[in-house]
């Protein structure tokens, strides 16, 4: 975070404040180095432990995984491929599914959202039928899914699609409906149209809403295509665990899930950053701790 | 402005007669904002509404650009019966109405635009008006990075960038400190010298109603306000806000105005008082 001084009058002021300054930034870095060296040593201290706990007892190894374990597994599934296949045709597929599945739900969610959000009669008549389907667990419809669709990346787009739709069309909803009303009524005083209005007032004001929902979103994005591959498919990532489960490999299963964090850490990386992009309008937050 | 060819110009600008206005609370109860309230408001004149708080002040605006219809009563302006936002008026809000995600030259532009004018055109007015606001430079920035008046100039080159034949303006002044306030005030009256609109200034301070108008109407205190009376205000133009108040005639007119007005805002008080008192 950057700090700004008030601009100084005097130079000897001045002086004093560049020590003050450069002091405060040592405090800063020093403070930084403290939190990377800690962080290090709690991830030692798991994994060390961990892998103590196991101690390459074979019957122990079976049951929870060990760390060294999963590193070899990794690096074997990278040179020679997976059971299935090659490691990156599993997670080419589930990240289809996924991103395909995430784009048509996120634009879906939006759309429906928006319209039932400005035009009453539209949520009058949907609201029943969308607070039931809300209240049903979605994830079951996995099963009909595959079992309509089959075991291709079909049914878990499908799925997919009914886990994002959801968050992201009540945010937007909400956020509709929370717009300031002196915008709308200034924008629509200056002249503009219902649908001008919605373009240049309702649509920024609602993405601040939209956009944090992405976030949450793409995290069911992918827990539909793991579960949408575990009721039934031929390849991805979610077989893949699958697999791994059936042999009593928790290696494996431990592997799999490393890979995923790390789909997952670069997909937030991109939402953020979308998210920088999308609403870099707004006042810089005061923030606090990062998470 | 070609919306307003047909319109009458010979008569008032603004003509409320009997007007009434009930809301419905979300509890369920009317409430009745203004009662038989009659405003007439002559083209190109500048006439300040005052009241207690709660008076109906603001819902006369409302009334008048559109925004609302009248439960009783006829709302004509330039002799048209308004139905629907009316064209050729523009309304300077109390709170910020400007949006804060976009600039501040596409702020100004938005009028322009939703009128179809091309974008180049429009980019020009549009500096041009930021120029007039004193805003020159500053088209880039987005309006979290301006001050609270630098926002209201904002606001004000958006309204009059559409040539306004009508300027409704809700405490548009309210949120701003001392000294700003009569900077904008000065400010407001050579932009109003330019096209001179008919301009509705609602306003609780009566100091700034005198100085600004032509004439004061003051209401009486809600629920249910309408016009207690109007006054005339006399005084030569141009004015300078800050020096005109030391002038005796506009002393004499805020002692009128004030008997006027201060009964209203003892009855307005005295309710609220008692509103506290049984709500505790």
């Amino acid at each position: 975070m950057m700090t700004q001084l008030a601009p100084l009058t005097t130079t000897g002021e001045r002086d004093v404040a560049t020590v003050n300054q450069q002091a405060y930034r040592q405090k800063l870095r020093r403070r930084r180095t403290v939190v990377r060296i800690t962080q290090a040593a709690v991830l030692a201290v798991i994994l060390g432990g961990w892998q103590l706990f196991v101690g390459s007892d074979p019957r122990k190894v079976i049951l929870y995984g060990e760390p060294s374990g999963i590193g070899s597994q990794l690096v074997d599934w990278v040179q020679h491929g997976t059971a299935l296949g090659s490691l990156g045709a599993q997670i080419a597929v589930t990240l289809e599914e996924a991103l395909i599945g995430f784009a048509i739900g996120t634009v879906l969610g939006i759309v429906s959202g928006v319209a039932l959000g400005r035009i009453r009669f539209l949520a009058d008549v949907f609201s029943p039928y969308i607070k039931v389907l809300n209240s049903i667990p979605r994830i079951v419809l996995g099963s009909v899914f595959v079992l309509a669709f089959g075991l291709g990346i079909e049914s878990k787009i499908l799925l997919v699609i009914v886990l994002v739709f959801f968050g992201v069309f009540f945010n937007a909803f909400q956020g509709v409906r929370e717009v300031d009303r002196n915008l709308i009524a200034n924008a629509t005083i200056l002249g503009g149209s219902r649908w001008e209005v919605t373009r240049h007032v309702v649509l920024p004001s609602a993405f601040t809403w939209i956009v944090a929902s992405l976030h949450v979103s793409f995290g069911f994005a992918l827990i539909g295509a793991i579960v949408g591959e575990f009721l039934g498919a031929q390849q991805g990532l979610g077989q893949l665990i699958k697999q791994a489960q059936g042999t009593f490999n928790a290696n494996g299963v431990w592997a799999a899930m490393v890979i995923m964090a790390l789909v997952a850490l670069a997909a937030e990386f991109l939402i953020t950053r979308l998210e920088g992009r999308l609403l870099r309008w707004r006042p810089p937050q005061l923030s606090g701790p990062d998470l | 402005m070609t919306s307003s060819l047909h319109a009458d110009r010979s008569g008032p600008a603004i003509d409320l007669r009997g007007v009434t206005k009930r809301f419905t609370t979300p509890g369920g109860a009317v409430y009745t904002a203004l009662r038989d309230l009659d405003l007439e408001v002559a083209p190109g004149e500048f006439c300040a509404v005052v009241g207690p708080t709660g008076c109906g002040k603001s819902t006369t605006l409302t009334l008048v650009s559109g925004l609302e219809r009248p439960s009783d009563g006829t709302v004509t302006v330039h002799g048209r019966p308004v139905d629907g936002v009316t064209p050729g008026v523009g309304f300077v809000f109390q709170n910020d109405a400007v949006l804060p995600w976009k600039s501040v030259l596409d702020n100004v532009m938005l009028g322009p635009r939703f009128r179809s004018v091309d974008a180049r055109t429009a980019r020009e007015q549009a500096r041009d008006w930021l120029r007039r606001v004193g805003l020159a430079g500053f088209e880039d920035r987005f309006p979290h990075q301006l001050s609270g008046g630098m926002r209201k100039r904002v606001a004000l080159a958006q309204s009059l960038i559409n040539e306004p034949e009508i300027l409704l303006m809700d405490e548009p002044f309210s949120a701003l400190d001392v000294q700003t306030r009569a900077i904008m005030s000065n400010e407001l009256l050579q932009l109003w010298d330019l096209n001179r609109p008919a301009v509705v200034f609602v306003t609780h301070d009566l100091e700034e109603a005198i100085a600004l108008a032509d004439k004061v109407v003051v209401l009486t205190a809600g629920p249910g306000g309408t016009v207690k009376d109007t006054f005339r205000v006399d005084l030569p133009r141009p004015r300078v806000v800050q020096e005109i108040r030391f002038e005796p005639r506009f002393v004499d007119l805020y002692h009128q105005i004030w008997e006027a007005l201060r009964a209203e805002v003892d009855i307005a008080y005295a309710q609220t008082t008692r509103a506290a008192s049984e709500a505790s």
